[in-house]
């Protein structure tokens, strides 16, 4: 069980071994949290997205097209996280300013990795959101293209041109 | 490659995933290009950023409870497998027959509500005819013991009331007769017990009320009764009445007239 992929293991929990659904959560749970706390900076509320994204995983099981599952999933996530900002700010004006305020906010009394997340603060959200998943999470250009409705040399270049700026912040601050 | 920069290779040469022509080119235009050789160490800084990055581990809570909601998935999940065959098929006679159960059960409830109530009503009914006999009973014997004339004969008089009086009444009666002292009342007695003379006790009160009475048109009465249901027990008294000095004539006559049919 342990050497199935993603996608065969989603496929028999498709076809009622619901079960396998513990697999994939063990192996993808912290991906998820870490790409919210990555993006919002707020532990609390990122991990109770995380469950709002199993559940989702969960309930939507059937709607799993048998493509790759990290995007699969990752759409989820973002999805949740930006019916999160539209329901709870509403009336700011930009979502990518509070999730920055609270980032910085709880990253000042932290001391080591401090500065790549302070230069990943700075980036705006979209970019900052496609850095995370093609970096931190690895998924493939071809999957973000599908993910973000893009074709996969737009995704690269722009995955380029995102991590140059990132670095150009980060070699700053350091 | 000359010219151009290979900024946009950078990141797959560091991630391993140049091959074949790109990666020599690269590689060609790396040892060519001072520009280029610093944006590649700068991005290795970054990318050993990326990968020395903490990874933040949620709390246990988060595993626990979703390892709930599966559970309760999987038991939902598996009642609806269980269910599902048995549903179908029998699903509309199933409910037919529920339904029918369910309107029999309703008429048979109501029919045997109706029943009971049927009876108790009955019940009711005999009860309150019963009570009203005896009512009545209580009011006749109390009438006859009342001391105007006219009142006793209204209570003897009640007797059409009954269809079998008892012996309560039979006995009332019998004492009017026997006993009472106006003519009118001993008259009416007479009148009510001659519609019960197959009784025993009857036939003989009106015997010893044939000894015992004097007025003779209630003799001519009860005499004309006891030959109506031919009592042998009455002969014996009418001829003591023939023996009698006191005896009315044509009592006597009646009584030697009717005798013969008796005996």
């Amino acid at each position: 069980m342990e050497t199935l992929s993603d996608e065969l293991i989603m496929q028999q929990v498709t076809e009622g071994n619901l079960d396998l659904l513990k697999v994939l959560f063990d192996r993808h749970h912290k991906h998820v949290y870490n790409f919210l706390y990555k993006m919002s900076g707020d532990r609390m509320l990122s991990e109770d997205l995380t469950q709002d994204v199993f559940y989702k995983l969960i309930k939507y099981r059937n709607s799993y097209n048998n493509g790759s599952f990290m995007s699969w999933m990752f759409t989820i996530t973002r999805n949740s996280l930006k019916t999160y900002y539209r329901r709870t700010h509403k009336n700011h004006e930009d979502i990518g300013v509070l999730a920055y305020k609270a980032v910085e906010e709880e990253n000042e009394t932290m001391e080591n990795h401090a500065q790549l997340q302070h230069a990943l603060n700075q980036l705006d959200p979209a970019d900052r959101e496609l850095v995370l998943l093609n970096r931190f999470q690895e998924i493939r250009y071809e999957d973000l293209a599908e993910m973000m409705g893009s074709t996969p040399g737009a995704i690269k270049t722009k995955v380029c041109r995102i991590l140059k700026k990132l670095k150009h912040i980060y070699l700053e601050s350091l | 490659m000359k010219n151009k920069h290979v900024d946009e290779l950078i990141p797959d040469y560091l991630d391993g995933s140049l091959k074949g022509e790109d990666l020599r080119k690269m590689e060609q235009h790396l040892a060519e290009c001072p520009l280029c050789q610093k944006e590649l160490e700068e991005m290795k800084l970054l990318f050993s950023a990326f990968r020395e990055d903490q990874i933040e581990v949620p709390s246990e809570r988060l595993k626990a409870q979703f390892e709930k909601v599966l559970e309760t998935e999987i038991s939902n999940h598996g009642q609806v497998i269980q269910l599902q065959p048995q549903r179908k098929g029998n699903n509309w006679s199933n409910t037919f027959l529920k339904v029918a159960a369910s309107i029999a059960l309703l008429v048979a409830s109501f029919q045997m509500g109706s029943v009971f109530q049927q009876q108790k009503a009955n019940k009711d009914i005999a009860l309150l005819q019963e009570e009203t006999l005896q009512m009545k009973q209580t009011a006749m014997l109390s009438l006859m013991e009342n001391q105007s004339a006219s009142k006793r004969i209204q209570g003897v008089s009640y007797i059409e009331e009954f269809e079998s009086p008892d012996e309560a009444i039979i006995k009332a009666l019998g004492n009017r007769l026997l006993y009472d002292e106006n003519d009118n009342v001993r008259m009416s007695a007479f009148d009510a017990l001659a519609k019960f003379t197959s009784s025993e006790s009857v036939k003989n009160i009106l015997i010893e009320a044939l000894e015992k009475e004097k007025n003779p048109s209630i003799q001519v009465a009860i005499i004309q009764a006891l030959v109506q249901i031919q009592e042998k027990k009455a002969v014996k008294p009418m001829q003591k009445l023939l023996d009698q000095e006191d005896t009315q004539p044509f009592i006597k006559e009646q009584i030697k007239a009717v005798l013969p049919s008796i005996t």
